[in-house]
């Protein structure tokens, strides 16, 4: 299919992602994806796209992209103002634009990442198994690296239900209530003695400015730990709370290592995850032990 | 303590299970043996098996099994008692030019002459313990002794693909551009990630390494 989008201002870090790259962590490959797959889904579900129909992963700042053909679109994730030729538009619902209309990000209000999404899913190669874009092995989405001014992008073919038929839960967007992230414990978990865990759950981080899709770290109380520090290096997981040396922690998310020699101290729940991805610089979070994970429903 | 193998759940959709808290080259061998026998048994749902030093990760869709199920699984699977089996592994040369920034410095402080660094670097078969940091980064060891030294006190914001280091017991070859802690002695023109290539890394946990020198 031929170019259909054309990015006319890129924002300062925008990429596309899918729902991920599995199957390759032995080769030292991350999973990436979407950090917000919960919003994605329900967009690709408004569009009546496959589930994994890759989108724009778009974060920092505003832009705009100019569609050189009929299109229909769903914008959802972080809270931005969106405006269609100028004209304000709402999230979570489905856009017709026509060819030469103009879609703006004016700013992100809240959150982190915005998605907008194509019925059809953005075309591009797969790699490994994904649409993904890895920055880090230049590999997915766009040649392996984020969108920049004056890309063109592919609409695909990435459809599971007739426009006229689809059906989505209308729960619209999820809204940062300030509720704990719930966390399991992690495998070292027994590392920290009580007060140490007192600390981790009695203090409010903030996340902090250097976060990426590797890692988010966050300011705070730091944490000891009690055990020896010399722990071999052990596969991880995105959600894992890792707590270095400094004692505040790094939490690994969709592009991180797949190993790492920290203790991780506790792993946040997938029911909590998008949330948490979504939180800006700034963003205040506590943590909270939820349930083991053995009562699958 | 539990005894081992200790299987801990790694958030909702992995589990972590340890052999030993101690590394060793039997113990990776082990895990490289349950992992395969894992992998084999291709139990429904599992997306990723990883061996690394001492611990192998399973990862599977928990939306579709749960982590009790494939726990016990896993458990059957590893306390088969003598079913550790020998690593099928490869051996890859890679050629190296000696042409690293910190070779002089690495000579220097190990009281040897670069091509006595050179030598000692060339002379032996290295295994490969883990891959993981980066894509296609696989550790390998072990060093001659009198090359061991610890990694740079500064790391590097951006050590260049292809770069063959050292660093405590340990060499690897960085098979992108990254941040780096480790004394860089020369380079490969290697590709030691390619992701048209299954498995994308050249060298992986249980395979052997030499490094050929190779001259311009």
């Amino acid at each position: 299919m031929s170019d259909a989008i054309t990015v006319i201002a890129a924002p300062p870090f925008a990429t596309i992602q899918d729902l991920g790259r599995v199957g390759f962590r032995d080769s030292g490959v991350p999973v990436s994806g979407l950090a917000d797959p919960e919003s994605g889904l329900l967009l690709n579900a408004i569009l009546g796209n496959d589930p994994n129909a890759a989108m724009i992963e778009w974060a920092v700042g505003g832009g705009a992209l100019r569609f050189d053909c009929a299109a229909k679109i769903a914008v959802g994730g972080a809270e931005s103002i969106l405006r269609i030729n100028g004209v304000n538009a709402d999230p979570w619902l489905p856009i017709v634009v026509a060819s030469g209309d103009e879609v703006k990000i004016e700013r992100i209000v809240r959150g982190r990442f915005v998605l907008i999404a194509v019925r059809g899913g953005i075309d591009v190669p797969v790699v490994l198994g994904s649409r993904s874009t890895l920055l880090s092995a230049g590999i997915g989405g766009l040649d392996g690296r984020r969108l920049r001014t004056g890309d063109q992008l592919s609409i695909g073919d990435h459809v599971v239900t007739p426009y006229d038929n689809i059906e989505y839960d209308k729960r619209g967007s999820r809204t940062n209530s300030g509720e704990p992230v719930t966390v399991i414990r992690g495998p070292q978990a027994s590392f920290f003695d009580d007060a140490a865990w007192a600390t981790f759950l009695n203090t409010e981080y903030l996340v902090s400015r250097a976060s990426d899709r590797s890692g988010y770290r966050l300011d705070g109380v730091a944490i000891s730990h009690s055990g020896s520090a010399a722990l071999p290096s052990e596969p991880a997981c995105v959600g894992a709370i890792q707590i270095p040396d400094g004692g505040t922690p790094i939490v690994i998310m969709h592009d991180g290592p797949t190993v790492g020699g920290y203790p991780k101290i506790a792993v946040i729940r997938d029911s909590c995850l998008s949330r948490f991805a979504q939180m800006a610089t700034g963003d205040r979070v506590r943590f909270a032990v939820g349930s083991s994970g053995f009562d699958i429903a | 303590m539990a005894e081992f193998p200790i299987i801990q759940q790694l958030g909702d959709d992995a589990l972590l299970v340890t052999f030993a808290h101690t590394i060793s080259w039997d113990v990776g061998v082990r895990v490289r043996s349950a992992a395969r026998r894992i992998r084999d048994t291709q139990l429904s749902s599992v997306t990723d098996v990883v061996p690394a030093y001492t611990t192998l990760a399973v990862y599977f869709d928990s939306r579709a099994v749960s982590f009790a199920t494939v726990s016990s699984e896993v458990a059957t699977l590893i306390g088969d008692a003598d079913a550790a089996s020998d690593d099928s592994s490869k051996l890859i040369e890679i050629p190296v030019r000696y042409d690293g920034p910190d070779l002089a410095e690495v000579a220097e402080r190990t009281g040897l002459t670069q091509d006595e660094l050179i030598e000692k670097h060339c002379s032996r078969t290295y295994r490969a313990y883990m891959t993981g940091f980066a894509p296609g980064f696989t550790y390998l060891g072990d060093l001659d002794e009198t090359l061991v030294l610890p990694r740079r006190t500064s790391p590097r914001v951006r050590v260049p693909a292809g770069s063959v280091a050292i660093a405590g017991a340990q060499t690897a070859v960085y098979p992108l551009v990254t941040p780096g802690g480790w004394h860089l002695i020369g380079t490969t023109s290697m590709a030691m990630f390619d992701p048209a290539r299954d498995p994308p890394s050249l060298v992986r946990a249980g395979d052997s390494v030499r490094f050929v020198r190779v001259d311009g």
